[in-house]
Order: C-alpha cells, then sequence, then structure tokens
C-alpha cells in the first residue's frame, strides 16, 4: 500500500475501535447537512485483493471531483465502499446493506463477474439500483439483459471480451486460415473470449477444429495440444495468460503444431515472447485493448498522480473512474436520486451530441453548468469515448500487436471503436 | 428504518440457509463425529442440482428442465444423498484425520467439476435467470423476501424438530456412542459403520437442501459461490455456537455471519474517505479476532452440548415431552 502512511493508519485504527461514524471528508468544498450515498461493493481482501483497493481509490476520486465540482443534486455525494471478500454472498450481503440501509441508488461493483452476477439478479434489479461495474468481464451479463433479466439497470465500463472474438475471427479469415483450433484458459474471460471467436469464425462461413480448454497452473499441456492439433488445424488461437501461454506454445512447437498462431491479449508480454522464442512467432498476430489517448485520459490520469503521487497503473482504474463518473453525472442530469431515473439518464449524459465533458473537477463543474442550463452533455472519460448499448455493454478500440524478429512487440494496426462497431454489425455480433 | 427492517429480513434468509447447512454439519460432526471438512460439496451439488432441474432451457446446456421449484428443491437434495452415500461407502472406514481429507479432497473435486462440464453446470458462467419460486406474486422485493423467509425458516423448522428427535431417540444415542467409542459401541451389538453411513447421508441430504434454497433466493449460482472457505465458514458457524447442540448450531450462524457482515457495515462507516480501500483488512482482523476469543472463553461454544445421554436421565425437566418415554420403553 504505497499510498498509506503510519498517521493515517493509526487515525483509521482509532477510529474502526471506537466506532465513530463519521459523516463526510474531512476536505470538501461546500458545507451540505445532505449526502446521496454512492454504493461500491469490491474485493479488497480475498483473491482480488492485489487490484481491489487501486480500483477503489479510483471510485473515490470521482466522488471526490463530483463534490469538490459543486456535489450531486445539491448534496454530498458519499462515497460507502464495502469488501466483498471474494465471496459472493458476502459481495450480496454489503450490497444489500448499502441498499437497503444507508439508500444507496447506484451501485459500483463487482470485480468478479460471479459476485456482480448475484448482486445484480438478488439486489439491484428487484431494487431498482443502477449497477455499473468496472471491471465483470463475462458474456452472461450480456445475454440476461438480452433476456430482459436486467431491466436495464446494468452497464459496464469495461469492454467486453465479445468484440475481440470477432476482430480475430476477421484476421483470421483474412488471413485465408480454414481450419483453426483454439486453446483457451478455463476461466470466464477465457471461454467468453474463444466462444466468441467461434462465433466470428462461423458467421464468417468458416469453422473451427477443436475448442480445448486448459486449467490454470499446469506443468505441462501435452494432453490438450495434442487434442488440439487432431483435427489437423492450419492456425492456432490462443487464449491464454504469459506463464501457461507459454508452456502450451512450446508444446505445440514441438509437437509439429503450424506457426499460424492468433494470440490474446494478455499474451503481449515480453515474458511470453523470451520464454517462447521469437522465432517461432514472427508469423503470429495478437489483439489487445488499444491505448485511448486523448485529452479525458490525460485528465484523468493527471489527476490520480497529484492524488496518489504516482501514475494510474494497473486494471481496472480507468473503468472504476468512469463507472463511477457515469452514475453520478447520471444522476445529475436525471435531477433525482433515483435508481430508475438514474438508468433513464445514463445514455443521455454518454455518446455523441452535446457538450463534451472530460473527467476532473472543472470538467464537471462544466457539466453541472451545462445541465443547469438544460442542455445537453457528453461525458468522454477516463477509457475515451463511451457509448453503451442496449445491453449495456461498450465497444473499445483495439489494437492489433506482432512479433519482430529480435523479439520486440510491434504494433500491427488499430481497430477504431466505429470499425470494431461495423464489423460486429455485419457478422451478426 | 423500514430500509433496515428489510435489510434484516434479507440478512435472516441468509442465516437460515446456512443454519440448516450447519445442522447438516452438526449431526454429522457434532453427533457423529464424522469430520466432514468438504461441506460446500454437498452445498454445491444441492445448489446445482436444484438450478438444473428449475433453470429455463438453454441450447448450450444438458439441464433446464424448468420443473418446479419444490421438485428441483427435492431433487437436489436427493442428489446430495446420492452424493453423500457414494463418498460414505469409499470413505467411511477412514479415520478421522483421514476422513477430513479425503472429504476436503471431494470438494475442491466438486468445484473443478463445476467449472469444467460446462454443459451441465455453464462452466465459469454459472448458470443465469434462474427461476426464483412465486416471485411475480410480490409487488415489492420487500414483500417477496418476507415470503422467502417464512418459507426457509418452516424448512428449518421441520428439520430442527426432525433432528432433535432424532438424537434423542435410540438411534441419537447410538450417534453418540460411536463418536465417543467405537469398540465399546460395536462390543454392545451396534453396527457402527451402517449408523455413520445414515448419519452422513442424512447430513449430506440437508446440506444439499441448504443449496437449493440459497439458488431459489439468489437466482444465479457460478463456481465462486463454492470457495473452500465456505466450509470453513461453516464449521466456524458450528464450533463457534457450539458442536452437538442444534440450538447451539443456530445460534452460531446468526453470530457468526453477523459478524462477518456487520464487521463490514461498521468499518465502512467508521473509516474516513481517502482510507475506504486499505479497511478490508481491518475487517478480516477484527472476525478472526472475535472468533479466538469466542473459543478462549467459551471453548465448548456458546451453547455447548447438554451433558445428558438419554431421556430417562431427565425426567424432571418439563422440555422433554412425556409422551415420547413411552415410545422409546417399547423399542
Amino acid at each position: 500500500m504505497p499510498r498509506t502512511n503510519f498517521t493515517a493508519l493509526a487515525a483509521m485504527a482509532a477510529l474502526a475501535a471506537g466506532g465513530v461514524s463519521l459523516p463526510g471528508g474531512a476536505a470538501r468544498a461546500q458545507d451540505q447537512d445532505c449526502q446521496h450515498p454512492i454504493g461500491a461493493v469490491l474485493s479488497l481482501s480475498g483473491s482480488m485483493a492485489a487490484i481491489g483497493s487501486a480500483i477503489g481509490d479510483a471510485g473515490e476520486l470521482a466522488v471526490e471531483h463530483m463534490n469538490a465540482a459543486g456535489g450531486l443534486l445539491g448534496c454530498e455525494a458519499d462515497y460507502r465502499l464495502r469488501d466483498d471478500q471474494g465471496q459472493p454472498s458476502v459481495g450480496v450481503d454489503a450490497a444489500q446493506s448499502l441498499v437497503e440501509v444507508e439508500g444507496a441508488e447506484i451501485l459500483l461493483g463487482a470485480i468478479q463477474s460471479g459476485v456482480s452476477m448475484p448482486i445484480l439478479s438478488s439486489v439491484t434489479v428487484p431494487n431498482e439500483v443502477t449497477q455499473i461495474s468496472c471491471c465483470s468481464s463475462a458474456p452472461s451479463f450480456t445475454e440476461l439483459a438480452r433476456e430482459g433479466g436486467t431491466d436495464g439497470y446494468w452497464f459496464r465500463t469495461l469492454p467486453t471480451v465479445r468484440p475481440q472474438g470477432f476482430v480475430m475471427a476477421d484476421l483470421a479469415n483474412e488471413r485465408g486460415y480454414e481450419r483453426t483450433a483454439v486453446i483457451y484458459v478455463n476461466s470466464d474471460y477465457g471461454l467468453s473470449l474463444a466462444r466468441a471467436f467461434e462465433e466470428g469464425i462461423e458467421a464468417q462461413g468458416g469453422s473451427v477444429t477443436d475448442m480445448v480448454p486448459y486449467n490454470q497452473e499446469q506443468a505441462s499441456y501435452r494432453a490438450e495440444v495434442s487434442q488440439a492439433l487432431r483435427g489437423d488445424p492450419d492456425s492456432l488461437f490462443l487464449v491464454a495468460f504469459p506463464a501457461d501461454g507459454a508452456t502450451a506454445m512450446r508444446e505445440w512447437i514441438s509437437l509439429g503444431g503450424p506457426q499460424n498462431l492468433l494470440l490474446s491479449n494478455a499474451l503481449r508480454a515480453e515474458e511470453f515472447v523470451s520464454a517462447v522464442g521469437a522465432q517461432y512467432l514472427t508469423d503470429a498476430v495478437g489483439i489487445d485493448n488499444a491505448q485511448v489517448e486523448g485529452p479525458s485520459v490525460e485528465a484523468f490520469n493527471q489527476s490520480w498522480e497529484e492524488r496518489y503521487g504516482e501514475p494510474p497503473a494497473g486494471p481496472g482504474l480507468h473503468t472504476m473512474y468512469d463507472a463511477a463518473a457515469v452514475g453520478l453525472l447520471a444522476a445529475q442530469a436525471a435531477g433525482e436520486y433515483d435508481g430508475t431515473a438514474i438508468r433513464d439518464a445514463v445514455r443521455e449524459i454518454t455518446g455523441p451530441g452535446g457538450e463534451v465533458i472530460h473527467p476532473g473537477p472543472e470538467g464537471f463543474a462544466r457539466a453541472h453548468e451545462v445541465l443547469a442550463e438544460g442542455g445537453d452533455i457528453s461525458y468522454v472519460g477516463a477509457t475515451g469515448p463511451i457509448v453503451f448499448d442496449e445491453f449495456g455493454d461498450v465497444t473499445g478500440p483495439y489494437l492489433i500487436w506482432g512479433v519482430g524478429e529480435d523479439g520486440a512487440l510491434t504494433e500491427v494496426e488499430t481497430w477504431q471503436v466505429e470499425r470494431v462497431n461495423e464489423l460486429m454489425a455485419a457478422t451478426g455480433g | 428504518m423500514l430500509g433496515v427492517a428489510l435489510y434484516l429480513v434479507f440478512f435472516l434468509i441468509v442465516v437460515t440457509i446456512y443454519a440448516i447447512v450447519v445442522m447438516g454439519l452438526n449431526l454429522q460432526w457434532g453427533f457423529t463425529g464424522l469430520f466432514n471438512a468438504g461441506v460446500v460439496a454437498f452445498y454445491a451439488i444441492g445448489a446445482y442440482g436444484t438450478a438444473v432441474l428449475i433453470g429455463p432451457a438453454r441450447d448450450r446446456l444438458i439441464g433446464g428442465f424448468e420443473m418446479p421449484f419444490l421438485v428441483g428443491l427435492a431433487g437436489g437434495m436427493a442428489l446430495a444423498a446420492l452424493a453423500g452415500l457414494i463418498v460414505a461407502l469409499a470413505t467411511l472406514k477412514l479415520r478421522e484425520e483421514y476422513l477430513a481429507i479425503a472429504t476436503f479432497g471431494i470438494a475442491i473435486t466438486i468445484q473443478l467439476v463445476a467449472l469444467n462440464f460446462e454443459a451441465l453446470t455453464g462452466g465459469a458462467n454459472g448458470l443465469i435467470g434462474l427461476p426464483r419460486p412465486m416471485f411475480d406474486l410480490f409487488a415489492t422485493p420487500g414483500g417477496y423476501n418476507l415470503f422467502y423467509l417464512i418459507f426457509v425458516l418452516a424448512v428449518a423448522v421441520v428439520i430442527y424438530a426432525a433432528l432433535e428427535r432424532a438424537v434423542r431417540s435410540p438411534w441419537g444415542r447410538v450417534l453418540r456412542a460411536i463418536r465417543e467409542d467405537v469398540t465399546a459401541a460395536r462390543s454392545l451389538g451396534k453396527n457402527p459403520t451402517t449408523t455413520r453411513l445414515q448419519a452422513f447421508v442424512l447430513g449430506s441430504a440437508i446440506m444439499g437442501l441448504g443449496g437449493g434454497l440459497y439458488v431459489g433466493f439468489i437466482g444465479f449460482v457460478s463456481p465462486i459461490d463454492f470457495l473452500p472457505i465456505l466450509t470453513f465458514q461453516i464449521w466456524a458457524m458450528l464450533i463457534v455456537g457450539g458442536s452437538g447442540n442444534n440450538r447451539g448450531a443456530v445460534l452460531g450462524c446468526l453470530v457468526v455471519w453477523g459478524l462477518w457482515t456487520a464487521s463490514g457495515y461498521v468499518i465502512s462507516n467508521a473509516v474516513p474517505p481517502g482510507l475506504q480501500s486499505q479497511a478490508g483488512a481491518v475487517q478480516a482482523i477484527i472476525i478472526g479476532l472475535v472468533i479466538v476469543l469466542t473459543l478462549l472463553f467459551r471453548p465448548r461454544g456458546l451453547i455447548g452440548e447438554e451433558d445428558v445421554v438419554s431421556a430417562h436421565a431427565r425426567d424432571d425437566e418439563v422440555t422433554t415431552p412425556q409422551e415420547e418415554i413411552p415410545a422409546q420403553q417399547g423399542q
């Protein structure tokens, strides 16, 4: 915890021991006696603890910015962060308590899909509370939304892996691969990406020879690789994390698998390239989320650095800030602190049209002015422009990367959001 | 204040579901001395069994039979009992610590099966959109939760009454005899293997019932619902409450789960903004501390096991129904 100091820890311990309830922050732009609680459920301990606490800070930063810009609907936005300990039952309880006891109409989180989903089905949807997640990537949310199971209360600022699969399928097609095998990590992420790829290939009239899942952290993936080779593929789509991916890739090459390789985003790592050997990867092509650039991203990075003294590095920070910002601005635009009104306002404050609003107190202050005058705003956030589709999902720009002969990671091309959306529309994604 | 009441209803539903599972474990460990370190496996089998039976049909899935909830519940329970039978037949000859390791392995196996048997369990994504029984009849979620609380309470009361009856019967005395001294029990002509098998299967079925009730309430099931830590929580509830006493088991659920959740509430309200993200660790410390202190000061649990073995030994107590005595004498 580089941002913690001893004074702060001691203060926290003293407060926790005394059970004192503090009504708000020390630094506040104005004195207001009313508060709108903004609920957040994240994994501060448990298997996601390593990233959870910084994600919590990102949400808090957005709330601070909103308060510095004049608060929320004439009151103070009060950030209430609860720990789900990586356990669905704990997360559901925290969410229920935030909604029923503390009166939150916006719920941010959770990180893991397996926690976000029970919160959605048993807390936020029945109680008509808007839920915005920074980090849950499972496609089951899209499926549930399509069935009408979310009533529109679900949003996420993290681009889903589904478009990635379709873009990869398009690349495979472009390169003339006709028989691709897929080896994927057996998690919601791997399964979703592999399935989207299969769907994309089928939409383009091709077929996948084999879909082979692997379980993480095994010493050898010979069995999985042999199974993938059985269908005589001309190419491989590997969805993996660097260490396991390198193991599988070495075995693929040693068993004589073709070097027409398609690689997933997590494999864009020096570690993977050096473990496999750059000479085997010159025909490989991979995908990753493109680093969004522009003044809105800069504005976030800068205010993060000012607040926490280091650049925002780590997963989920940009998306969490945007999740909180979208919720807060939507509530401001709705004119009332009510989950259903906020849900309906989310698409009004995002997407093209309206005055562009960037992260930071100045941006939010400008949003207050425009909204007060009855104008339209268009939030362009820490992750760039945000457009929610009808299922609450966003699409991001993608980067296509390759490996040079010297082992350096190279950038092949960038797919802008518009091109991704066109492809998705054309292939029925 | 209405909000607090609504939250309490929700909280009590979860406590009651866990209480059912803990009573199942109490039958196995508290009365029979079977160290089941794989509680979560039977809970998961009941949950997935119910989910598969009641879930909506989907192309990718084998399940989705859209059966009525009560049928699903019974099915989940039966599957958990079947799993308990198989596990018991394979492992009950093992002594305590070996049984613990074997059942722990089984719990991990079941979680991995849930993660990998995609066609049945939906894999890592879980099973979504499961119907919540009679949900449409209620206008507000609070009203529905109140209904569901009454339903799970009724189930818990039936199980409590049945277990109390069973452990005070001659069969219950055999359980305790086996727990205390297997050789002595065998020398008296009792068959420890059969009795242990019965207790294990019955306990597993009760755990499975808890899983089914959880699914009906949450409307979703996925492998991370069944992490090994849940086994630890269930055990903590039983040990803190008082192993070998069903009232203790229920009280333990209330105390441990209350502590688990209330600590989060207190900390998030006590910690100033700016430090919220660091507060998670404090919660874990408080939970651990309270459990350790409870055990130090009340090593037998909050309500320990009663010292009587037979209903005959406490004729002066009004808590024992009088008609029970002739029925037992007749056996």
